[in-house]
């Protein structure tokens, strides 16, 4: 097992040593065996008590470091999320890197009036649609809450607009087991049954624990009914620096590495094997604003830190991306989502979410969406590194062109130029022609963009079989909440 | 599809190799050495032409499809009088006295050799005079002078007024270009055109012999 990621041609980068990321595994053992976690749920108790936890006043559970490492053994190193059509899409291992939106923001940064108000249900599909059409946008949370659902029925309506609207993996947020069982309903009938989705996973689902070192009903809940399914899961918890984990970085790292092992331990004691992603967020608190904020510095080490730990460990990992604390889509906004986006890239994180959040993810932005799709472009080029055989060292072509020459019309310029990365939203045009294009700025271009993508894209419809039978299990859970809110 | 759009597809695909066969294989069957340039080279490089202002090719496809025409016009050129061959304009182009620069003055000729035009590339450092005599030789519709630098960019004010004394200014289109110059540079000293890139500086080219 080493810790650090391999990207192309060499390129190689990684936050911790294996002997730091050794005394960090072992301070959660420890955490984990002397502190134990308060865990509000019988079943997963008792799969611990039989395995050989001790257990103290009906849920306060101490893991004995044995458990850890025997759920280590039994945990795949590798999970991969299929698309609507069945084919393989993400495959999370390895160094490699996958990009996706967030869920569950209050507010729309309206492109097109500014305004910063509810999401309703046409805003999420209208997202999910430009989703669908980026390339860099490897899968899809659900965006927004919508403002007008049944508050009871959202995490459902938000799963319906998502299949929906695009073909693309997703990872989920369910309420609770209910919820998360008509969402693997919805799935099923999407791929074509729950066997089918079973072998082919279409989406992953997001659960926590509640820091510090508890673990709420629900979170377990969800965590079995994705073991016994096998819809692959995490258990990551959204740390808070200087309030729910330790302020130091490396305190953060101990205590949310405790806390996704223990979630680990009840995952793989339910079923062997199940596919589990492993990692952690952390938002430390700023200490004037009492915010909890995303992509500082010490955010960004921390995944760094924690992808080294997946690595050790040999898990796929989880964490963030192309997210800010910023509440329009300015300067601050960019610096911040693209620092995070290039990092976690490089640290080899397999799939990063909350690309597109704004103001500590109350707010989303579809502006902040389409430029980091850009920024992703970048960044992927970046981890293929520098290819060093004979044809891209060029010797013959400078020989051919000599002293003085022009390599523009030579050979070795016209076959290799396109490997090079094209900007698609930046503009690369002196100063006339940019002002004959009407000296629009970024921003500007990123809304005509999403202005084109709506008024162009259609993604791939479901059949309307599938939607009636996604339509008929929205109405069934309506049902069971005795009709409408 | 005929043999003169094949051709032009080779061209757009800048298939030099495949476009001096095609085009020695025409001259073989007798057809029309003008309307193998027309038809064929031309053609395909009109398409090429509109691929690039489109975003469609780049820069360095375009050299290619260039390369590809001209393989075909050197074959056919001894087949043609001089005054008959089909050309866009001839453009007469130099870096001015005391600069030594010349990738984008390069990167200029290029642009417009393959859009069509007869381009004498004088090279670089050249004084008044040799623009001068280059134009009573060459008689070009354009002369393009190239400056990377402030100091010598005021020779190209000298060579404007080397032209005027010898009564050849109103002959030939004087258009300018290079980091430092500007339009209101150019209004300065008298220039016709001014182009911000090679792009530009073509469609400057069609523009001011149309």
């Amino acid at each position: 097992m080493g810790v650090g990621s391999s990207h192309g041609n060499g390129l190689f980068f990684r936050t911790l040593t294996e002997k730091q990321a050794e005394e960090i595994h072992l301070a959660s053992c420890q955490i984990l065996e002397d502190t134990g976690m308060v865990i509000h749920h019988e079943e997963a108790v008792e799969l611990l008590r039989q395995a050989g936890a001790h257990v103290e006043k009906g849920n306060r559970v101490y893991f004995p470091s044995s458990l850890v490492k025997k759920a280590l053994q039994t945990a795949p190193s590798r999970v991969t999320l299929y698309n609507r059509k069945g084919e393989a899409a993400l495959h999370l291992e390895g160094s490699n890197v996958y990009f996706g939106t967030g869920s569950d923001t209050l507010n729309y940064l309206d492109p097109f009036t500014f305004e910063r108000r509810s999401w309703t249900k046409a805003d999420v599909a209208n997202a999910i649609r430009i989703c669908d059409k980026l390339p860099n946008i490897d899968f899809v949370m659900s965006m927004g809450l919508l403002s007008d659902a049944d508050p009871r029925m959202i995490n459902r309506e938000q799963y319906a607009i998502m299949v929906q609207n695009t073909e693309k993996p997703q990872v989920v947020i369910a309420e609770d087991g209910a919820t998360l069982q008509d969402i693997i309903e919805m799935a099923a009938c999407a791929v074509g049954g729950k066997e089918q989705l079973r072998h082919k996973p279409l989406f992953m689902i997001y659960t926590e624990p509640t820091s510090p070192l508890q673990h709420p009903k629900e979170s377990i809940e969800k965590l079995l009914i994705a073991a016994e399914n096998g819809v692959p899961s995490n258990f990551a918890c959204g740390g808070v620096a200087g309030a729910s984990v330790p302020t130091t970085v490396a305190g953060a790292l101990v205590q949310a590495n405790a806390e996704a092992l223990s979630g680990l331990v009840i995952h793989q004691l339910k079923a062997p094997g199940a596919p589990f992603v492993y990692g952690y967020g952390n938002s430390p608190l700023d200490m004037r604003s009492m915010q909890a904020v995303y992509g500082t510095p010490e955010a960004v080490l921390f995944q760094g830190g924690a992808v080294d730990l997946a690595h050790y460990y040999q898990l796929p990992s989880w964490g963030y991306a192309g997210c800010s604390n910023s509440k329009v889509c300015d300067e601050q906004a960019i610096a911040e989502s693209t620092m995070f986006t290039l990092m976690g890239a490089l640290q080899g994180c397999n799939i990063m979410h909350d690309v597109f959040y704004m103001e500590f993810g109350i707010t989303g932005s579809l502006e902040l969406l389409v430029i980091s799709n850009e920024v992703i472009g970048r960044t992927r080029r970046l981890l293929k590194g520098i290819d060093t055989d004979k044809e891209s060292l060029g010797v013959e072509a400078i020989k051919r062109v000599g002293p003085g020459g022009n390599f523009l019309g030579d050979d070795h310029t016209a076959k290799h130029f396109r490997d090079n990365w094209f900007p698609d939203l930046s503009d690369f045009n002196n100063y006339e022609n940019w002002t004959a294009d009407g000296s629009k700025t970024m921003i500007d271009r990123a809304r005509d963009r999403i202005k084109l993508i709506l008024e162009t894209h259609q993604p791939k419809p479901v059949s309307e079989e599938v939607k009636a039978q996604i339509e008929e299990i929205l109405r069934k859970a309506q049902e069971k909440f005795g009709g409408k809110f | 599809m005929s043999d003169f759009s094949s051709l032009a597809e080779l061209v757009i695909n800048g298939n030099y190799n495949g476009a001096k066969d095609l085009t020695q294989k025409l001259i073989d069957s007798g057809a029309d050495p003008i309307e193998i340039i027309n038809q064929g080279l031309m053609a395909g490089m009109d398409v090429v032409g509109v691929r690039f202002k489109a975003g469609d090719m780049f820069v360095p496809e375009v050299m290619m499809s260039a390369r590809a025409m001209s393989t075909g016009i050197e074959l056919l050129k001894p087949l043609i009088a001089d005054s008959d061959m089909p050309s866009a304009g001839k453009v007469l182009i130099g870096t001015v006295k005391g600069d030594l620069h010349d990738i984008g003055k390069k990167l200029v000729v290029m642009m417009l050799e393959s859009a069509g035009f007869d381009v004498v590339d004088l090279g670089v450092d050249i004084d008044p005079d040799a623009f001068v005599n280059a134009v009573k030789e060459h008689s070009p519709q354009v002369i393009g002078l190239s400056a990377l630098l402030t100091t010598t960019m005021l020779s190209m004010k000298d060579t404007i007024e080397a032209l005027k004394e010898e009564g050849l200014r109103d002959k030939v289109k004087v258009i300018i270009g290079g980091a430092p110059i500007s339009q209101s540079f150019a209004d300065e000293i008298g220039a016709d055109g001014y182009a911000s890139d090679a792009g530009t500086a073509t469609e400057l080219c069609r523009n001011l012999i149309a």
